[in-house]
């Protein structure tokens, strides 16, 4: 096992390093001079040239890389043409609050989406799995910024439920910065009324995010679950005593657990990008809206950060899904070393 | 038999296979549904400057008069903030959310279809590396990204956008045609073809590429309507149609800041969208049903 | 005596897109308690669907049981509610099936299966709070007694790690662990090699006598059930066409598919190739109207087109069910 995992981190250091060389060929290839859309356009042409020189940029390719690689190594990625601070400042400003998002509406997904999946595959074909299939329908063909507005329709200007925007109320202090996730802060802090707060304001952004989640992997659970519902030993565990309750949590979960977890890390690492959508309209101070806001201004450094950081959390949570898919399936662990 | 009646059995096969087929797929009604409203949504669209009531108001019309106003049987969907009729802009907003899906999955299918099946075949081979290192470095990147990355550095319209997602949207083909391909690379038929000197050509495309059909049938009707999401999102955030073309993705962003007053501005957009990425993926599940092999 | 086990009459149907397939038509079985009864016909006949009928695993829908009765220990299986269907399982009625690949579940370890299987068959015999250590003990000890080299290792390993033998005596010591009356083996080594095969079955026949359960062996060869069982039923497209004891069906066969299947077996002596039996078997849809086999059969007469043969007794236990020896 131990060596299986030692195989996959290598192989994601790898495609980081390809992925890196191919993000900065792209940025410094495209058209544009960086250096003076920095400076805008009522720069001098001595102070283009300056700046140019500052960045490195009129020596070759691979010396340019070389000093771009080993500030980023260092922790340096460099300085935001567009806020002009530091580029690592901006990002620990802003992920934390899109991490907080993406876990809370995981959370969701998981708990709901799973428990659909799960009773809906195993009555099938009975109203119940109609209902889920319906839900997964709409689900699925509603863009995360749609649900986004729906749901603040509903719940926010009709039934005045939930807070319209941020993390907290306009006014609010926040409470200490122990792990920068609000909800978790305020209760080790012991300030309950503001995790609640967070709370209500959490809820309609995670659930915009969950529910094209909660109905695709609802649907994959369900499907892997009928299907194995159908396999021989399912059968033989039934024709053997084993009592369905065990049946079903115990030996049909697992196995049709695996098609789930790998679309589920897919989801996971794909809504650091998608997550602007939700983040646009519910004005949530986040990465992913950090992101498009850097991609609009060309801001070249922060982009070429934002992009790593996106690879970099794709890389880790598709060595996360093999390993947990590994632990589900020995056959993967066993043919991969040779068992 | 006669050549007369070995013809008459020919088509009577094709004759029951496809109402075997329209079987299948008609077995569920919401199948069948979702190609209703898909051929509605095409015909509109087709047809927009004849069906909608104020085909002028696509595009840069102003009317202040009629500004805001909510819907009523005049304008179904009321009026935009500077009176354009609502209902209209949408009919001619599905053209670009259609051509948009017809575009890139035509740009992006043959490619990668193609690559997929060379790919698959010579197997070992550099060419293979190399294909499918290719494939894999873009998929690492998600497809959104990519697109933003791309439509941001040119500029924004529907035109570099339908270009950016294609060139995020090829390796998906490439890979599902790939596994196929590579599946069935040392199987009888492909070895016989081999052997009586048929050309690369003609393997790849005339017996290995229709058993890729099925799949890419039905992951093409699913990836409309997953394209129509991300134009839609992109377009929310200004980089695809522009104003004042009426793109769906462009109507909702501006309707959003109009809650919750104005709530027809955003609603009746977004709803549309729904609409048409909805009846895609039901047609998409029927051919997946239709397609599926009955085990009893 | 109540039989352990009797069919009568068994109708089963499929549905399909092109209509009902009618599969079982009819079929009359009798087990004894303590017999060893075999079961043969060619692939397809209905033989995994008769045992399957009995366990009540038949897949409805698709499937459908459109008449008569299954009875064990005179109670109809077909009325049980799901709860006595439950108690029948853990301790009376067990079944191996064709592919051990198959009836493994791939994602667990085999002790940990075979341990389940011990654990509820104790918990159902009323032996509740047997320590994990029993248990396992328990399971080597099945293993060994159905020939498992290395029983105590085999226990961690995954179904995927182990042999197709292997497998398939995992299976058995499932089966056997539930201490059932009455175990049906469904082609239990025709997807094992050769040389395993006739180790598997010498294994099987010699745990079956210990334990002095009933067998019901399924197979398509007769050479795996001449030695191990006492009564033989032949099975053609869903009806039992003759049955008699083992030795008077090979030493006396009536029935012309019985005939056919008998003769088409090689002789090691190299004495003629088999002619093999013309025709092929009917298609369910739209079958054969009266006895099933008359399209193939030498000796067909108008009878055998309009109804279906009862089996007709002509010896002592033999009876046929054909119209050449309705008396």
């Amino acid at each position: 096992m131990g060596k299986y995992i030692i195989q996959r981190l290598l192989q994601s250091i790898v495609v980081l390093f390809g992925l890196s060389l191919l993000i900065f060929f792209i940025a410094r290839v495209m058209p544009g001079d960086p250096a003076r859309v920095a400076l805008g356009s009522l720069a001098t042409k001595e102070q283009v040239e300056n700046l140019r020189k500052e960045m490195h940029l009129d020596k070759p390719f691979p010396v340019q890389y070389y000093f771009w690689i080993t500030s980023v190594l260092r922790g340096d990625l460099g300085t935001s043409l567009y806020t002009r601070r530091p580029v690592t400042t901006d990002l620990k400003a802003y992920i934390p609050a899109t991490l907080e998002l993406i876990l809370f509406s995981f959370l969701m997904s998981l708990v709901i989406g799973q428990v659909m999946g799960v009773l809906a595959g195993y009555f099938r074909n009975s109203w119940f799995d109609g209902l889920s299939r319906l839900i997964s329908y709409v689900g699925v063909a509603t863009p995360a910024f749609v649900m986004a507005i729906f749901l603040l329709l509903v719940f926010t200007y009709v039934l005045n439920l939930t807070p319209a925007v941020g993390r907290l109320s306009l006014g609010a202090p926040p409470p200490p910065k122990i792990t920068s996730f609000i909800i978790l802060d305020s209760l080790i802090a012991g300030e309950f009324a503001t995790a609640l707060q967070a709370l209500r304001h959490i809820v309609l952004p995670a659930a915009s995010l969950a529910v094209a989640n909660i109905a695709q992997e609802g649907r994959i659970t369900r499907t892997s679950i009928a299907e194995n519902l159908q396999k021989d030993y399912v059968m033989a565990h039934v024709v053997y005593g084993i009592p369905t309750a065990s049946t079903i949590f115990k030996y049909l979960l697992r196995p049709s657990l695996i098609p789930t977890v790998s679309v589920m890390g897919l989801a996971f690492a794909y809504q650091l990008s998608y997550a602007f959508l939700v983040e646009l309209v519910f004005m949530w101070p986040g990465f992913s809206r950090y992101a498009v806001t850097v991609m609009l201004n060309k801001d070249l450094n922060a982009i070429v950060a934002v992009v790593l950081v996106i690879g970099l959390a794709f890389s880790v949570v598709n060595v996360i899904v093999d390993i947990v898919v590994s632990f589900l399936d020995p056959r993967v662990r066993l043919q991969r070393v040779g068992g | 038999m006669s050549k007369k009646e070995l013809l008459i059995a020919a088509l009577s096969r094709k004759r029951v296979s496809f109402s075997k087929g329209w079987y299948k797929f008609s077995r569920n009604p919401l199948s069948v549904l979702g190609l209703v409203i898909l051929l509605l949504i095409i015909v509109v669209a087709v047809f927009a400057p004849y069906i909608a009531p104020f085909p002028e108001h696509a595009g840069a019309f102003t009317n202040f008069r009629k500004s805001s106003l909510p819907p009523s049987l005049n304008h179904f969907f009321g009026t935009d903030t500077v009176g354009r009729d609502v209902f209209s802009r949408v009919i001619f907003g599905y053209r670009f959310s259609l051509i948009l899906a017809v575009v890139v999955l035509g740009l992006s299918i043959p490619p990668g279809v193609i690559l997929g099946l060379i790919g698959g075949y010579y197997q070992r081979t550099r060419i293979e590396i190399a294909i499918m290192r290719i494939t894999d470095i873009f998929l690492a990147v998600p497809p959104l990204v990519l697109a933003l990355a791309i439509t941001v550095m040119l500029s924004p319209n529907l035109f570099n956008q339908m270009m950016a997602i294609s060139l995020m949207w090829w390796p998906w083909y490439c890979r599902l045609v790939y596994a196929i391909t590579t599946s069935l690379r040392y199987e009888y038929f492909v070895r016989e073809a081999e052997l009586t000197g048929a050309s690369k050509a003609h393997i790849l495309l005339r017996e290995i590429l229709p058993n890729c059909a099925a799949p890419i049938l039905t992951k093409m009707t699913l990836d409309a309507g997953f394209v129509i999401t991300v134009g839609a999102s992109l377009s929310f955030i200004g980089l695809g149609v522009q104003p004042p073309k009426p793109g769906l993705g462009t109507m909702v962003a501006d309707g959003a800041k109009r809650l919750p007053a104005e709530w027809w501005m955003a609603v009746f957009p977004a709803l549309a969208i729904v609409m048409v990425i909805l009846s895609f993926n039901l047609v998409g599940d029927g051919l997946r049903d239709m397609f599926a092999v009955e085990e009893v | 005596m109540t039989p352990l086990l009797e069919i009568k009459g068994l109708h089963v149907r499929f549905k399909t897109f092109e209509g009902d397939l009618r599969v079982l038509n009819g079929v009359d079985l009798v087990i004894d308690e303590g017999e060893k009864v075999g079961l043969v016909g060619e692939t397809g006949c209905g033989k995994t669907t008769t045992m399957k009928s009995a366990l009540r695993v038949l897949p409805i829908p698709p499937a459908r049981v459109s008449g008569g009765e299954i009875l064990y220990r005179g109670k109809d299986i077909l009325k049980m509610r799901p709860g006595e269907i439950r108690s029948l399982r853990k301790g009376e009625m067990s079944a191996i099936f064709q592919d051990p690949l198959a009836a493994l579940n791939p994602v667990f370890t085999v002790g940990h299966q075979l341990n389940d299987v011990i654990k509820y068959s104790l918990k159902a015999q009323g032996q509740e709070h047997r320590s994990r250590k029993d248990i396992i003990a328990r399971s080597i000890t099945a293993l060994k007694e159905t020939g498992m080299p290395d029983s105590e290792r085999i226990l961690s390993n995954y179904p995927i790690q182990l042999s197709g033998g292997m497998r398939q005596r995992v299976c058995i010591s499932e089966a056997l662990s539930t201490e059932a009356k009455l175990v049906m083996a469904d082609e239990p080594t025709t997807n094992l090699d050769v040389t395993i095969q006739a180790q598997i079955l010498r294994q099987l026949n010699e745990l079956v006598a210990k334990r002095q359960v009933s067998v019901l062996l399924i197979s398509h060869s007769l050479g795996v059930v001449r030695n191990l069982t006492e009564r033989l039923y032949i099975m053609y497209a869903g009806n039992i066409v003759e049955v008699a004891r083992t030795k008077d069906l090979f030493a006396d066969p009536l029935h012309p598919y019985t005939k056919a299947l008998l003769s088409s077996v090689p002789k090691l002596t190299g004495e003629g190739i088999s002619q093999g039996i013309r025709g092929r078997i009917p298609n369910y849809l739209n079958p054969p109207t009266g006895c099933r086999f008359h399209p193939r059969c030498d000796h067909a007469m108008p009878i055998c087109d309009k109804e279906r043969p009862t089996l007709f007794a002509v010896g002592d236990s033999h009876r046929v069910a054909c119209f050449l020896h309705r008396r």
